[in-house]
């Protein structure tokens, strides 16, 4: 008895992918040498394509940023709580074409307390110029880094330093939690 | 007081510092899973070598391909440290800062160290790449 192409079953996912541009696309657990491996086939992919350097830069760097907020932030761990380096966390990222740039996107669950702040965060970004977010950046680089925090909480500023327009970003509630909300963050390079 | 050495990995650069001949060196991408972690464990021992320099001429050569944002955080911090070391006691230090010619990021952010910072001598200089 004959099989289905696979092309049948599987052809409308991949044809997604194709119209929308993918270049690249994980989902799964994110740790320090995931990261880094995933951040050798990102360089390597956008040097294929054809980027020019100040974008592969600009792309690179927010990629990571994404991808270090998600070990930093995703409320998804499979490392206990009380592991606080080679943490595995949870969450995904993507890289589009689209139109004459590229769109980042990520997504991963976050505590519901965590999202109030991030939104609090973002929402003050998106009202800020260029120049307003370049000089808070300044001022973060001097001041004392945030309590708990495993950086210098100047993720978000760099990615909108670098950004073509404000960050875009969404709050999905989970069916049935109240604990947790999944964190959408775009961004166009 | 002994050198400083750190191999580099993937995502954090190698630390060589030689306090003995008074060059500094700190090469390659810098980001850590926690960069507080990964420099705690080399600003403190810069910090103890400058509190025994005086009238010294040191040098700090930093070539980072990248550095993410909380790597930027701790080298200001480094930076400030060598800063503080002149002001204290008469060194004299100078930071050579190695850019990609082409990347306006890193030649923006070392500018902006050499406006920060006025009492050490940056020099920066752009490396043709290809």
């Amino acid at each position: 008895m004959a099989t289905a192409p696979l092309i049948h079953e599987y052809g409308p996912f991949f044809d997604q992918a194709r119209q929308h541009r993918v270049i690249f696309y994980y989902v799964g657990y994110f740790s320090q040498n995931i990261i880094a491996a995933m951040a050798e086939a990102v360089k390597l992919q956008l040097e294929v394509s054809g980027v020019d350097g100040p974008t592969r830069r600009k792309l690179f760097s927010s990629f990571i940023e994404m991808a270090q907020n998600i070990i930093h932030y995703s409320s998804d761990a499979l490392t206990p709580r009380s592991q606080n380096e080679r943490e595995l966390r949870h969450g995904s990222v993507c890289i589009l074409e689209h139109d004459d740039g590229h769109l980042l996107l990520c997504a991963n669950p976050v505590e519901s307390g965590v999202a109030e702040e991030l939104r609090h965060k973002l929402d003050t970004l998106r009202q800020m110029t260029l120049a307003e977010i370049k000089q808070a950046y300044k001022d973060t680089l001097r001041g004392e880094p945030p309590e708990g925090s495993k950086g210098a909480g100047m993720g978000l500023l760099t990615m909108a330093r670098d950004a073509r327009g404000p960050l875009v970003f969404d709050f999905q509630r989970i069916e049935g939690r109240d604990d947790t909300t999944v964190f959408c963050l775009k961004a166009v390079i | 007081m002994e050198n400083l050495y750190i191999a580099p990995t993937p995502s954090t650069p190698e630390v060589d510092f030689k306090f003995d001949q008074h060059r500094l060196g700190l090469r390659g991408e810098s980001y850590p899973e926690n960069a507080a972690a990964f420099y705690g464990d080399v600003i403190p021992p810069l910090r103890t070598y400058l509190a025994g320099c005086v009238d010294q001429p040191i040098e700090l050569h930093i070539a980072l391909a990248y550095f993410n944002s909380s790597s930027t955080k701790m080298l200001f911090n480094l930076i400030e440290a060598l800063s503080g070391a002149v002001d204290a006691r008469g060194n004299r230090v100078s930071v050579h800062w190695f850019h990609d010619e082409e990347d306006d990021t890193m030649l923006e952010f070392g500018a902006e160290l050499r406006d920060d910072f006025p009492l050490i001598d940056f020099v920066l200089q752009p490396v043709h790449s290809g």
